[in-house]
C-alpha cells in the first residue's frame, strides 16, 4: 500500500474547504470552473474534447496537464493528486494500481448503453471506479500499391504473414520501446497459444525489420513504399489514411484491443464537473467526436456505429460474432514479461534469427524438424509468466532498483538459453550466424 | 516533343515560371498530395539520417510538453505561462490557424501580441511592464494564467466598384479574469497561425535580395519596405522575413520565439522564462532545464520544417487557371506576390540556389487603416504587413476545420480577403472589384490552384 492515504486526504481537505467556506460564503457558493484533466492524448484530441465540453458545460472550463502514461502515477500519487480531477488516458496498469491504492473515486454516473466488454476484453472497473472511453485494435498497415508490385496478396491474419513470401517485408514495433506493442506481441501468443505463438513472432521477426518508434511512424515507412506491411494499433493508420495516405487498414481475424478509460480522482477539487465531463467523453457527442478524421479512436458507446460509414469497423459486432477472444486481463497482468522476453528471444537476436530462417527454409527439409523447435521455442513457460512474482518484478523495474536487478537476471538466463538454442539450430544447419 | 530549351522559353513567354530551376532536380521539393496531409509530407530524396531527424523534428512539432520536473525530462518545461501544449496545436496539419468564432470560446490556434506605445529593447515592441509581449491564457499548475481573451466580430459593410455588397467582419478584442491587474492603455495584435510550408527556403532568399525588391521602382503606389530586426542568435540587425510583420530574421529564431512566447520553452536564443516582476508564482516555477529546449531538438525541429515538400500545383493545365493566372498579373497583384524568388546558399544543401513560386516578396506594405493592428513591430507600422506567401494556399479548406485567411483569420473566403486589401494594395483591388465575375472567378481559381 502506497503511504499516502486518498480518502484520509480527501477527508482534511473538504474539511479545509469546510473552513474556508465558513469564511466566505460567496466563494463557497460559487461553482469551481476549472476541471483539471491528466491525459496523454495528443493536441488533436484534446483541443476538439475541450471545445466541445466547454460549449455543452460553459460553466466549466477544462485545464489539461499532460503526461505520459508511465509519468501518470507518480504524478497521481503527489499530495492532493496534484489537483487533479480526471484521469483520461491509456493506461490500463495506472488505473488497475490507483484503484489498489484508494486514488479513485467511484465515478457515480450512469453508464446506460456501455457495454462492459469488447469480446473477452473488460472495458470497464466491475467495481464502478473506471470506465472505458474509447479502444484501439491491433491489425496491419499494408501498401497496396507496394504488395501489388511484390506481386504479394493483403494477409487476412497474422499466421500468413509467417510466410516466406513476405520477408523483408514487415515493420514490426518493439515493444520495449513503442507503448502500444506489448499487447499486440501477446495477441497471437492468446490467439494461438503460447508455444504456437512464440513459434509465430520467431517467423514473424524472421520476416521483418524492428522500428523503436510508434505513432505514425509505421505508417511514415509503409506508406513511403519501404516496408509493404507495418503492424500496428489501428488509430495512427486509419487517420493518416483519413488525411490521405496510400495505405489500407486489415484488422486480423484474430483481434485484441486495448481500451482507454476515464476515472476521476479521490481527492478531486471538483468532483461535479469531474463527473460533467466524464458524462460528456462518454455521451453520444463526444463518442462521436472519436470518429474525426484525425482521431479515429474505436467509440465504446455501440449506438455511434450506426451512423459511421458503411464498412467501418465494429468492434461489437465483430465480437457478438465470436472476434475479440483477446483477454486483456490476462495479457495486462503479464504485458511487461512477455515484452520483456520478446526483446530476449526476437529483437536482440533479430539478424540471427533472419539468417537461421532464410538458411532453414533454403536448407534440407530434412533439418525442419530438428531445427525448427530451436528457433521457435518460448524462452519463457506459459505457466512461469503467469507467477505474480515475476510480474511484479518487471512491472515494477522503472520505479524499483531491486526490482530492476531482478529483471535484468531474468533477461540474462533468457538471453543465454536462447543463444544456445540458436546456436544449435546455426551448428545443423552448417552456416555462421 | 518540345527541345528543353524550347520549354524554358515557352515558360517565359507563358508568363508561367517554372517552379524550380532546371538545373536541379525540381520534383525532388514538391509533393502530389492534395489532401489533408498534403503540407506534412517531406520532400523526396532525404537520406535514411535526413528523415530520422525529419521524423524527429515532426515528433518534437506534434509533442505535448510536459509541467516539469517529469520522467520525460526531453520535453518538460511547460509554461509556466503558455498558450497551448504543442507546435501543432497553432498549426493543424502544417496550415492555418483558426480565429474563435464564438464568445467564451478560449484561443486554440491563435495568439495576441501585446506592448506598449513606443519602442522596446533593439528596437523591437516595448513589452507590457506585467503581461509581456504576448497574452497567455493558460499557467501550469500553481501559476495563474494571465486571463481570458474575448473575441466579438463587428460587421463591416463594403460597396465594391461593381455595385456589388459585402457584409465582412472585423475583430474586437476584450479581456477578462484578468490575474495580474489591469491591462491599461496597451496595444494588441490578434494573430492566426501560419502555414509551415517553405520555410526552410524563404529563410534562404538573400537579404539582399529583399533590399533590391524594395529598391525597385513599381506603380501604383506600391513601394514595399524590409524589416530590419534583432536576430538574438548572432545578435545583430538582420532582414526579418517570418511573421505577419516581418519581425522575425530566420527560421531558427522564428521557431526559438515561438516556443518562448506560445509554449513558455525556454532555448539557447532565449535563456530566460516570461515571467515578469509582478508574476512571483511564475518566477518560483520549477523549470525543466536550462534551456529546455536543446540546441539539439532546435536542429531537429529547423530541419522539419525546413525540409517540408511544397504542394505541386494543381490544375495547372486548365484554361481558366491558365487565364486567372493572366489576369492575377494584370490586376498587379505579382507586384507583392511574386511568381519568383531565388534562393542564395543554404544551411541545408538542397535548397541552395533554387526558384521559388511562392508568390510573395517577403516585404512590408502599408495595406490601409482596415486590417491596421495599431501595433508597431521594428519598421514595421501598424499599418504594415508582410506580402503573405500564397502556395499552398488554395489546400487550406482541405487541410484545415475551416478556411480563414488573413493575419487575424477576419476572410472566411478568398473574395473577402481580396476585398481587405488597401493602401498599396488598392490599386490591385480596385481592379479585381471592376472584374467580370467570369474573371474574378478564373482569378480565384488560379489562386485556388496554389
Amino acid at each position: 500500500m502506497h503511504p499516502i492515504s486518498f480518502s484520509r486526504r480527501a477527508f482534511v481537505q473538504g474539511a479545509a474547504a469546510l473552513a474556508l467556506g465558513a469564511l466566505s460564503g460567496p466563494l463557497w457558493a460559487a461553482p469551481r470552473r476549472d476541471v483539471v484533466v491528466l491525459t496523454a492524448y495528443p493536441e488533436t484530441v484534446v483541443a476538439r474534447f475541450e471545445t466541445a465540453f466547454e460549449r455543452a458545460y460553459p460553466h466549466y472550463r477544462l485545464r489539461v496537464v499532460w503526461r505520459m502514461p508511465h509519468d501518470a502515477l507518480p504524478y497521481l500519487r503527489q499530495p492532493g493528486q496534484n489537483g487533479v480531477d480526471v484521469y483520461w488516458s491509456a493506461s490500463p496498469n495506472t488505473y488497475a494500481q490507483l484503484k489498489r491504492e484508494g486514488g479513485w473515486q467511484k465515478l457515480g454516473i450512469a453508464l446506460d448503453g456501455l457495454p462492459a466488454q469488447i469480446g473477452q476484453s473488460v472495458i470497464q472497473d466491475p467495481d464502478g471506479y473506471y470506465v472505458a472511453a474509447e479502444t484501439a485494435a491491433y491489425g496491419f498497415a499494408v501498401n497496396p500499391a507496394r504488395l501489388q508490385q511484390l506481386g504479394l496478396a493483403a494477409p487476412a491474419d497474422w499466421t500468413e504473414l509467417a510466410a516466406p513470401a513476405y520477408a523483408g517485408q514487415l515493420l514490426l514495433p518493439n515493444p520495449a520501446e513503442v507503448g502500444f506493442a506489448p499487447v499486440l506481441v501477446d495477441i497471437p501468443l492468446q490467439a494461438y497459444g503460447w508455444d504456437t505463438g512464440w513459434a509465430l513472432w520467431s517467423a514473424l521477426a524472421a520476416n521483418g525489420e524492428f522500428i523503436g518508434r510508434g505513432g505514425t511512424f509505421v505508417s511514415d515507412e509503409v506508406a513511403s513504399g519501404r516496408k509493404a506491411i507495418g503492424l500496428s494499433i489501428d488509430f495512427f493508420v486509419a487517420a493518416a489514411i483519413a488525411n490521405g495516405a496510400p495505405l489500407r487498414w486489415i484488422y486480423p481475424r484474430q483481434g485484441g484491443v486495448n481500451p482507454a478509460h476515464i476515472a476521476i480522482t479521490a481527492s478531486s477539487p471538483n468532483p461535479a464537473g469531474a463527473r460533467a465531463f466524464a458524462r460528456f467523453v462518454l455521451s453520444d457527442a463526444g463518442q462521436t467526436l472519436l470518429t474525426h478524421p484525425d482521431i479515429r479512436k474505436l467509440p465504446v458507446r455501440p449506438s455511434v456505429y450506426a451512423r459511421l460509414p458503411a464498412g467501418s469497423h465494429h468492434p461489437f459486432a465483430v465480437a457478438e460474432q465470436g472476434g475479440y477472444r483477446y483477454n486483456n486481463g490476462i495479457g495486462q497482468l503479464r504485458a511487461a514479461v512477455v515484452a520483456a522476453a520478446f526483446v530476449q528471444a526476437c529483437v536482440r537476436p533479430h539478424a540471427r534469427l533472419v539468417a537461421l530462417w532464410q538458411a532453414l527454409r533454403q536448407g534440407d527439409p530434412a533439418r525442419w524438424s530438428a531445427v525448427w523447435p530451436l528457433l521457435t521455442a518460448p524462452p519463457l513457460s506459459e505457466a512461469d509468466a503467469s507467477t505474480s512474482a515475476l510480474q511484479q518484478v518487471f512491472a515494477n523495474r522503472r520505479q524499483d532498483p531491486a526490482a530492476e536487478a531482478a529483471a535484468q537476471v531474468h533477461e540474462q538466463r533468457w538471453a543465454s538459453q536462447v543463444d544456445a538454442r540458436l546456436n544449435q539450430a546455426a551448428s545443423l544447419l552448417g552456416v555462421r550466424a | 516533343m518540345i527541345r528543353p530549351g524550347l520549354s524554358v522559353l515557352l515558360a517565359v513567354w507563358l508568363s508561367a515560371p517554372p517552379l524550380l530551376a532546371a538545373d536541379k532536380d525540381d520534383d525532388a521539393l514538391l509533393t502530389h498530395h492534395s489532401r489533408r496531409d498534403a503540407l506534412s509530407q517531406p520532400m523526396s530524396g532525404l537520406s535514411a539520417s535526413e528523415r530520422e531527424q525529419f521524423f524527429h523534428g515532426r515528433s518534437l512539432f506534434n509533442q505535448s510538453w510536459v509541467v516539469a520536473p517529469a520522467a520525460d525530462s526531453q520535453v518538460d518545461g511547460l509554461g509556466p505561462l503558455y498558450n497551448r501544449l504543442a507546435c501543432m496545436s497553432c498549426h493543424a496539419h502544417n496550415g492555418r490557424g483558426l480565429p474563435l468564432e464564438r464568445m467564451g470560446e478560449r484561443l486554440q490556434s491563435m495568439l495576441v501580441r501585446l506592448s506598449l506605445p513606443g519602442a522596446g529593447p533593439h528596437g523591437g515592441p516595448r513589452p507590457h511592464p506585467v503581461y509581456g509581449d504576448q497574452f497567455n491564457e493558460e499557467g501550469i499548475p500553481g501559476v495563474p494564467g494571465e486571463g481570458r481573451i474575448q473575441l466579438r466580430w463587428h460587421t463591416v459593410q463594403h460597396q465594391a466598384l461593381d455595385g456589388r455588397r459585402y457584409t465582412l467582419r472585423r475583430p474586437k478584442l476584450s479581456f477578462t479574469e484578468l490575474a495580474y491587474g489591469p491591462l491599461g492603455t496597451v496595444l494588441t495584435s490578434p494573430r492566426v497561425g501560419q502555414p509551415m510550408i517553405g520555410m526552410g527556403l524563404l529563410d534562404a532568399v538573400p537579404a539582399s535580395a529583399l533590399q533590391a525588391m524594395a529598391a525597385e521602382a513599381k506603380p501604383d503606389g506600391i513601394r514595399g519596405q524590409v524589416n530590419p530586426v534583432w536576430n538574438p542568435q548572432t545578435g545583430q540587425s538582420e532582414a526579418g522575413r517570418f511573421g505577419h510583420k516581418a519581425n522575425m530574421p530566420s527560421l531558427r529564431s522564428q521557431i526559438a520565439g515561438a516556443f518562448l512566447g506560445d509554449l513558455g520553452i525556454t532555448s539557447s536564443l532565449h535563456p530566460n522564462e516570461n515571467c515578469s516582476a509582478r508574476q512571483t508564482a511564475c518566477q518560483r516555477a520549477p523549470h525543466g532545464g536550462s534551456p529546455e529546449l536543446s540546441d539539439a531538438q532546435l536542429d531537429a525541429i529547423t530541419f522539419y520544417l525546413a525540409h517540408l515538400a511544397i504542394p505541386a500545383r494543381r490544375e495547372r493545365d486548365q484554361p481558366e487557371v491558365q487565364r486567372g493566372e493572366a489576369l492575377f498579373a494584370q490586376l498587379g497583384c505579382t507586384h507583392c506576390h511574386r511568381p519568383q524568388l531565388h534562393t542564395g546558399p543554404s544551411a541545408f544543401p538542397r535548397l541552395g540556389g533554387r526558384t521559388l513560386a511562392a508568390y510573395t516578396d517577403l516585404l512590408l506594405h502599408d495595406m490601409g487603416p482596415g486590417l491596421a493592428d495599431g501595433r508597431p513591430d521594428f519598421a514595421a507600422s501598424g499599418q504594415h504587413w508582410r506580402t503573405a506567401p500564397l502556395w499552398g494556399i488554395g489546400l487550406t479548406a482541405t487541410v484545415s476545420d475551416a478556411s480563414r485567411y488573413l493575419h487575424d483569420g477576419r476572410a472566411r473566403n478568398l473574395t473577402e480577403a481580396i476585398l481587405w486589401h488597401d493602401g498599396e494594395a488598392r490599386r490591385a483591388r480596385q481592379r479585381f472589384e471592376r472584374l467580370h465575375p467570369g474573371d474574378r472567378a478564373a482569378v480565384l481559381r488560379f489562386i485556388q490552384s496554389l
